[in-house]
């Protein structure tokens, strides 16, 4: 697997796309803390982000 | 909005997933109706055309009424075709169309003042198409009535997809794994990772591409007019996928995993593959509904470059009701209709190395990002924005 394809996979793995990780990628879904922490991150970027929320381009175009 | 509001995840996606998932099957139909029902007023009322703009749920009342005399080879078929292609003209097309016509509204008889577009009618209306065609040529079944309406009333893909096909959608419908901790774990990722590309990237290149009109153009300093063009091809694609990353995410609670719309577009290295990675869902169905029934590849080489052009003609118009859509549409027409010419009258091989695999990603990146100004301005506007760009 080339590198590239695999950056792809692992940020399909944390993005919920993909249910396995790729290969030497050892964060399982059962590991709790990580998820914790990675949910905590993408909350905190929405909340710190959310001021200026506009349409969706592709709603009634 | 919709996906961004608070509205959607109290009142809709978790008590209709939750309720969904503890349901028996037999009853699971009905709560995606329910909820599908309750969302479509919803937001109709709240949002877009008020007590009008609700009322248009009669038309999937009236489409899943309709859907039962569809019979392999049947008229009732073209009959739901062309009631579904009317629905679209009257709704999105009406204004348009009579103003090639009578171009002043004053003087247009058919111009409808306070028009409004029901929600997700883009989408809804393919959805309904593929049902009708794909029932007269026997390649779906048909299902219960209470199926059927779930497939139209999903609420997370109703709006502006992914476009669901009916029998992909109907044995997931049957089938709801009985493992819901993964399901859930997926989807809240799949969710918030879609709100935080819509938030931290989308919206904040709004405040680039909001100069793409044209008094901003005329008074820009010309070297900026190519970066505030990138900003709207970047934006578009977060903006876009981020959406489809939270419809995805949300059906996966009801354990039921729809089409994916993008994988990776912009690393393509040819505008064929661009399309088969962009809007997959759209592309899929402009490919099974109107390419092939044209006649596709299998008929003489002029033929299959009119073909790409007529179903990239529909799939401008189909973006929106407006010239500068259509020419995007031929844009991409006449950009895919270029790349096969390439291919197979030349029998040009791509090579793999680098430089030309570089050069390639390149000149497909910038032509699409060139021809994102038909999409994102008016005629005049984007016309004005080359010729400021290229002769200063």
């Amino acid at each position: 697997m080339g590198r590239l394809t695999w950056c792809q996979n692992m940020l399909e793995y944390l993005a919920g796309e993909k249910d396995a990780p790729p290969t030497g990628f050892m964060v399982g879904l059962s590991n709790f803390l990580f998820w914790g922490i990675w949910w905590g991150i993408l909350v905190g970027i929405v909340f710190v982000f959310s001021g200026q929320s506009s349409k969706f381009i592709y709603i009634d175009f | 909005m919709i996906f961004n509001t608070w509205d959607y995840y109290l009142l809709f996606l978790l008590p209709a997933a939750i309720l969904f998932r503890i349901a028996r099957p037999s009853i699971q139909p009905l709560i995606i109706v329910l909820s599908g029902c309750y969302f479509f007023v919803y937001f109709s009322y709240t949002q877009l055309g008020g007590a009008i703009g609700a009322a248009c749920l009669l038309i999937f009342l009236w489409e899943s009424f309709i859907s039962r005399f569809y019979k392999p080879a049947s008229w009732f078929c073209w009959l739901g075709v062309v009631q579904t292609i009317l629905f679209l003209v009257v709704f999105k097309y009406r204004n348009f169309l009579s103003g090639l016509i009578w171009p002043m509204p004053s003087q247009n008889p058919l111009y409808w003042r306070n028009s409004f577009l029901p929600l997700g009618i883009s989408f809804f209306t393919f959805e309904f198409l593929h049902y009708a065609w794909d029932r007269y040529r026997n390649k779906t079944e048909t299902g219960t009535v209470g199926e059927y309406m779930a497939f139209i009333l999903f609420f997370p893909t109703m709006v502006a997809g992914p476009i669901k096909r009916y029998q992909d959608f109907l044995p997931k419908l049957r089938s709801i794994p009985a493992d819901w901790a993964l399901d859930f774990q997926r989807g809240f990722t799949r969710i918030l990772a879609g709100l935080a590309k819509k938030f931290a990237v989308a919206d904040l290149l709004t405040a680039y591409t909001n100069h793409l009109n044209m008094r901003d153009i005329g008074h820009a300093y010309r070297a900026v007019l190519p970066l505030w063009l990138l900003a709207y091809g970047i934006k578009i694609y977060v903006d876009f996928s981020a959406y489809s990353d939270i419809a995805i995410g949300s059906a996966r609670l009801f354990g039921i995993k729809v089409p994916e719309n993008f994988d990776w577009p912009y690393f393509q290295t040819n505008i064929t593959n661009f399309w088969r990675h962009w809007h997959i869902s759209l592309s899929a169905w402009l490919m099974d509904y109107v390419y092939i029934p044209l006649g596709g590849s299998r008929v003489p080489v002029p033929r299959i470059y009119v073909n790409l052009l007529v179903t990239m003609f529909i799939s401008g118009l189909w973006h929106g009701a407006g010239l500068n859509f259509i020419v995007w549409g031929l844009l991409h027409g006449l950009m895919l209709a270029a790349h096969r010419w390439w291919r197979h009258r030349l029998g040009a091989v791509p090579s793999q190395a680098l430089y030309a695999r570089a050069f390639s990603w390149g000149l497909t990146f910038v032509a699409v990002n060139l021809a994102w100004a038909f999409f994102c301005m008016d005629i005049h506007t984007a016309l004005f924005f080359f010729r400021r760009l290229l002769g200063g």
